[in-house]
């Protein structure tokens, strides 16, 4: 398995450190004032809000592996996030508990996308784009147009573990992107996710229980998305139903910078992270940049091309 | 061979896929107005030396002339413009187009932009009224037999009038008398002037249509022959390099009087596929399953497989009564299936064939985790035990001849060690050679003790296999024959007639 990973996964690393050294060399400060943007407080700002992303990339880039698509991941970010917050903050209960529960409900919308691909055998562009609007709307129904002031409640000195409240996101991401990329390349079950997203029909004929296969990635891609809304709950300090509004497409795009192929049977776990990463820096240096404040979506938009672009042609020249 | 002859030239041809050399300069001509074979085991290298005829591929070296001029085909376009027509063996077919629009499929007939759907439909009705094909030039595609299908892509390269018609194995899918259509539509071309480069595994067609006869081996150029001058094994030999063993005496497996089939079906059904059908395969036998596309075959080894859900019936294997609910199921109940369609069913593109070897081994036991070194040694066994030839087995199936990658299909079944082999026409679109292994395969499977059921349109296919041949019409088993019964008009009479009720 080793060539379907790690030649991509080189590239990747290779674009996000040319990107890196040129917002260096061109936010350079003049006479010796610090740098705004290589510093560590701002890597660590990077880090933080990338791993957000980062954690439902890891979901999205296994789906897209096994030849499907979620449009779902921000709205479930934002149902997760709104439930967690308001049973922590209305209801009363522990942290822990509340945010289990958002969880818990990402896993839940989970098994029904699946359910809507696996048994009604719904397209899952389509199944995905329904419950994108499903979660999203049970999370205004559950708010009332209201936010939950979570930060509020979370007293100052917050240390889960005793670690700093900045390294919870990039712990996660991090160990999220670890695990699932064993599993992705050393279980039978990662191998199978390959096979689905290769030849589906084949897959079913080698005997592998392609519906179970399916639900599964439905499933990861629902719970991780839910993690990474409560993170994003707890990151920002409030709960409100129109969190995480579109990120499902930068999610689905860092998956593919990262070398998901869209038709399935090709990509890598680390390499979305990494793509989240890219996507990360970018939104963090642009804005500094002066004047450039209202390119930062055309940039990231022809950034996805031309990365996307680079590697079908390193593909094609390979084969 | 004349070098002034101002037909079709190829000169010291030459194409590398990275280490492979599939074509190592080959040079040979064709004759302007013949009927030409072009044929060679799967991996000749006949399938690139039409790619860049057709302009899909270009050659690294050497040349095509046509009438004495140096054809450049850099794209399939171009290729068409210059009146080369391309009738493939997997049929191109827009299912969602009628038969107008599958005929002017990416060369319309516009005025201003807009379609003359008048005047394409005319043309259609003449071309078609010349082939002889009763069809409406507006029906749509999808409601089409295999064997029109394929008439339509003859249509489509005579639509544009084409001085060269090429055709790669276009019978596979066809009935006799389907072909036979075929042949005397290609034989009126002939008549008109066309030149034919005819590419067939099947020697008998190849040695009815074609007046000389060019054999490829490895890449390489061996011969060409005056169809009249040679005999079918003279070209055998050609083609192979080598001479066929004689069929190996297989000695069966004793066995025990009171062991029960290695599979026995009973009064199983599924509409509108088949119904009521009752079958054994005793372990050590192989048993052959003869019928028409359309019979029901497919279906029928497909529900044993366990991939539709069966109506009615019982099935039995080694005695024990199993309920194939999935693949998975059947697989681990000790039945294994090589399926028609390798590319679609057989094969992962995006796995090396390591993978592909060990996938449904690796599942039916239920393994958690991927064990590379393992793995590698098995898949390396695999390719040397069934002869693949590959090169390593981390390379993609997309690299293998077809020959091969059936072989991979085969023997990625063979490594669960099944109770129940079904093979679902084993050797279509696969060389005498790559053929001729696939059988010593089964056979030794059988010897082995495996119950071999071979489902197959066939005929001398299903009669040098079998030692019991059942035959299937319309969804039913119309009888079984075997020994000195099964002879070429018993099974087709079978194959083709209504039951007399009896």
């Amino acid at each position: 398995m080793k060539k379907l990973w790690e030649i991509r996964e080189l590239s990747t690393v290779v674009i996000l450190v040319l990107e890196i050294l040129f917002f260096t060399w061109w936010l350079w400060p003049e006479g010796g004032r610090s740098h705004p943007f290589l510093n560590w407080p701002n890597a660590l700002l990077i880090l933080k809000y990338s791993s957000i992303y980062g954690i439902a990339a890891v979901g999205a880039a296994i789906v897209i592996i096994s030849g499907g698509i979620d449009l779902a991941p921000g709205a479930v970010m934002a149902l997760a996030g709104v439930v967690g917050a308001q049973l922590y903050v209305v209801q009363g209960w522990g942290l822990g508990p509340s945010m289990t529960m958002g969880v818990i409900v990402g896993l839940l919308s989970g098994l029904l996308t699946a359910g809507l691909i696996v048994l009604v055998k719904l397209p899952p562009f389509i199944a995905t784009l329904g419950m994108m609007g499903v979660t999203r709307g049970i999370a205004f129904i559950i708010t009332e147009g209201q936010y939950f002031d979570v930060s509020s409640h979370l007293i100052g000195g917050w240390r889960p573990m005793g670690l700093p409240a900045d390294w919870v996101a990039p712990i996660i991401m991090v160990t999220t992107a670890l695990v699932f990329h064993v599993f992705m390349t050393t279980f039978q079950w990662g191998r199978a996710v390959f096979s689905v997203g290769g030849n589906e029909t084949a897959a079913l004929f080698s005997g592998i229980a392609v519906n179970r296969i399916k639900t599964s990635v439905y499933v990861i891609s629902g719970v991780l998305a839910a993690v990474s809304g409560v993170v994003l709950v707890l990151v920002q300090g409030q709960g409100k139903a129109d969190l995480a509004t579109g990120y499902e497409l930068d999610i689905i795009a860092s998956a593919v910078v990262g070398g998901a192929s869209l038709a399935g049977g090709r990509g890598s776990v680390i390499g979305a992270v990494l793509g989240t990463l890219i996507f990360g820096v970018l939104r963090n240096a642009l804005p500094q940049i002066p004047g450039a404040t209202f390119y930062d979506r055309l940039i990231v938009g022809l950034v996805v091309i031309v990365i996307v672009v680079v590697d079908q042609l390193l593909l094609k020249k390979r084969s | 061979m004349s070098s002034t002859s101002p037909g079709l030239q190829f000169t010291d041809v030459r194409k590398s896929f990275g280490a492979v050399r599939a074509l190592r300069g080959v040079s040979f001509g064709v004759v302007e107005g013949e009927a030409h074979g072009l044929i060679g085991e799967n991996g000749a290298g006949k399938s690139t030396l039409l790619k860049i005829l057709a302009g899909i591929v270009q050659p690294d070296a050497g040349d095509v002339h046509w009438r004495g001029e140096r054809l450049h085909l850099g794209s399939p376009r171009e290729a068409l413009e210059r009146g080369i027509g391309m009738v493939y063996q997997e049929m191109l077919c827009f299912e969602n187009l009628t038969v107008t629009g599958n005929i002017f499929a990416g060369r319309e007939l516009t005025r201003g932009g807009r379609l003359r759907n008048g005047e394409m439909r005319e043309r259609t009705r003449a071309l078609l009224a010349e082939l002889h094909l009763p069809v409406s030039p507006d029906a749509p595609a999808q409601s089409l037999s295999a064997a029109y299908r394929q008439l339509l892509q003859v249509a489509r390269a005579l639509a544009f009038e084409c001085s060269i018609l090429v055709l790669d194995e276009p019978t596979t899918s066809l009935t006799d008398a389907e072909t036979d259509h075929l042949f005397s539509v290609l034989e009126k071309l002939k008549a008109r002037g066309v030149t034919l480069l005819y590419v067939s595994h099947r020697l008998q067609e190849v040695f009815r249509l074609c007046d000389r006869i060019t054999v490829l081996r490895d890449g390489g150029y061996v011969e060409t022959a005056d169809r009249r001058g040679v005999t079918p094994d003279h070209i055998v030999r050609a083609m192979v390099g080598r001479e066929l063993p004689p069929r190996a005496a297989v000695t069966k497996a004793p066995r025990a009087a009171e062991a029960p089939p290695a599979l026995a079906v009973d009064g199983l059904g599924r509409r509108p596929g088949f119904v009521n059908i009752s079958l054994t395969v005793n372990a050590g036998e192989i048993v052959g399953l003869f019928g028409l596309v359309g019979s029901g075959r497919s279906e029928l080894l497909e529900t044993i497989f366990g991939l539709y859900k069966r109506e009615a019936g019982r099935i039995r294997v080694n005695g024990r009564e199993i309920e194939p609910s999935s693949p998975r199921a059947a697989a681990r109940a000790g039945i294994a299936l090589v399926p028609e369609e390798r590319q679609r069913q057989g094969l992962l593109f995006n796995l090396t064939i390591r993978h592909n070897l060990v996938l449904p081994d690796r599942t039916v036991k239920g393994d958690v985790l991927v064990r590379t070194a393992s793995e590698r040694r098995e898949a390396a066994q695999l390719v040397e035990t069934w002869r693949i030839k590959a090169a390593g087995v981390e390379v993609q199936p997309d690299a293998l001849s077809g020959g091969n990658q059936q072989k991979i299909v085969v023997a990625k079944w063979l490594a669960t060690s099944p109770s129940v082999l079904l093979l679902d026409e084993p050797t279509k679109g696969v060389d005498v050679g790559a053929k001729f292994e696939i059988h010593e395969i089964v056979r030794r499977e059988a010897a082995r003790g495996c119950g071999c059921l071979v489902a197959s349109s066939d005929l001398p296919e299903v009669l040098a296999l079998a030692d019991r041949i059942i035959v299937m019409r319309e969804g039913r088993i119309q009888g079984q024959l075997s020994g000195a019964d099964a002879t070429e008009e018993a099974v087709m009479h079978l194959a083709t007639h209504e039951m007399s009720e009896a």
